[in-house]
């Protein structure tokens, strides 16, 4: 197998994606999925750590507080370090 | 536990290579002994070739030993996948870690793959982690084999010993652990996936006592 062609098939498979093919389309959703979560964990922490309340947070990402709450909660997001 | 040396840190870097070219977004320990054997400067090398194992064959029984399913046929890439949404990988982690610093990047990536599922948004993998590491038991076992024979730091040699203690002790084991089975679904893995070498190395006719032994007797002549 020449190491050329394996590359170049890969990269293919990723040209031709767009939302047709599930195999891809699937599985780049779930690679945006996991970068998503780690942005928002990122943005929720920041905010908490300059003071911002639950509500605040929860009103930008369009949430509830208590949504919010239930899912960054803990001794790392409190204000208190 | 002793540090790797030099060359046994070079072949870790050509096994991830090796698995970029295959195609497969994990590291395992059959990556392992191709990295070995690309370097090709090293004992465990002569050895693996002393068996009649060589860069061709290995890659070409990976090969077909993807076609039977047992590892992952080639797939995109995180970075490919999000580039054919438009989203440039490279330039989001730049930036995060520019914002946030690297370590705070880090931490988050650990506490949202290990979130408790009712907090919610649970995600095993993300790309910001790199392909996942599948060979730790394996390198772990190799600094374990350093420091049991009182050696300073790990050669390739112990990799190797390592990726064959690897191979026997997980075709004993039944399963690994949830977090485990479910990173081996993410990447493509089938169900039961305790790495790969065993079969390889049985593929290519080499019988994994002998070589363990003929490691060992190589390892014998490396001052300590």
């Amino acid at each position: 197998m020449g190491e050329a062609a394996a590359s170049s098939e890969v990269t293919q498979v990723a040209a031709a994606t767009s939302s047709q093919d599930p195999e891809v389309g699937l599985a780049a959703v779930a690679a945006l999925r996991g970068l998503v979560e780690v942005l928002e964990a990122l943005q929720v922490e920041n905010a908490r750590a300059k003071g911002w309340s639950w509500r605040q947070i929860a009103a930008r990402l369009g949430v509830t507080k208590q949504a919010v709450h239930h899912k960054y909660a803990g001794r790392r997001f409190g204000l208190r370090r | 536990m002793p540090p790797r040396s030099e060359q046994a840190d070079r072949e870790l870097e050509l096994a991830r290579a090796e698995a970029d070219l295959l195609g497969h977004r994990y590291l395992g320990p059959e990556h392992l002994v191709l990295g070995v054997l690309r370097d090709g400067a090293s004992g465990a090398s002569q050895v693996l070739g002393s068996f009649g194992v060589t860069l061709t064959s290995a890659r070409a029984e990976l090969g077909r030993l993807a076609d039977r399913g047992v590892v992952p046929g080639p797939r995109p890439s995180d970075a490919e996948l999000l580039g054919a949404l438009g989203i440039d990988l490279d330039a989001v982690r730049r930036d995060t870690e520019q914002a946030f610093g690297f370590r705070a990047v880090g931490e988050a990536t650990w506490r949202v793959t290990r979130r408790r599922s009712w907090r919610g948004g649970r995600v095993v993998w993300t790309p910001l982690c790199g392909p996942p590491f599948l060979a730790k038991h394996a390198v772990q076992l190799a600094s374990e084999q350093a420091r049991a024979l009182g050696h300073r730091e790990v050669q390739p040699e112990h990799l190797l010993l390592g990726v064959l203690e690897d191979a026997r002790q997980s075709a004993a084991a039944t399963r690994g652990s949830r977090r485990h089975r479910q990173i081996i679904a993410h990447v493509g893995l089938p169900d039961g996936y305790l790495g790969a070498t065993g079969l390889l190395l049985a593929a290519l006719g080499v019988d994994l006592d002998r070589l363990r032994d003929a490691v060992a007797v190589e390892l014998g002549g490396i001052r300590p």
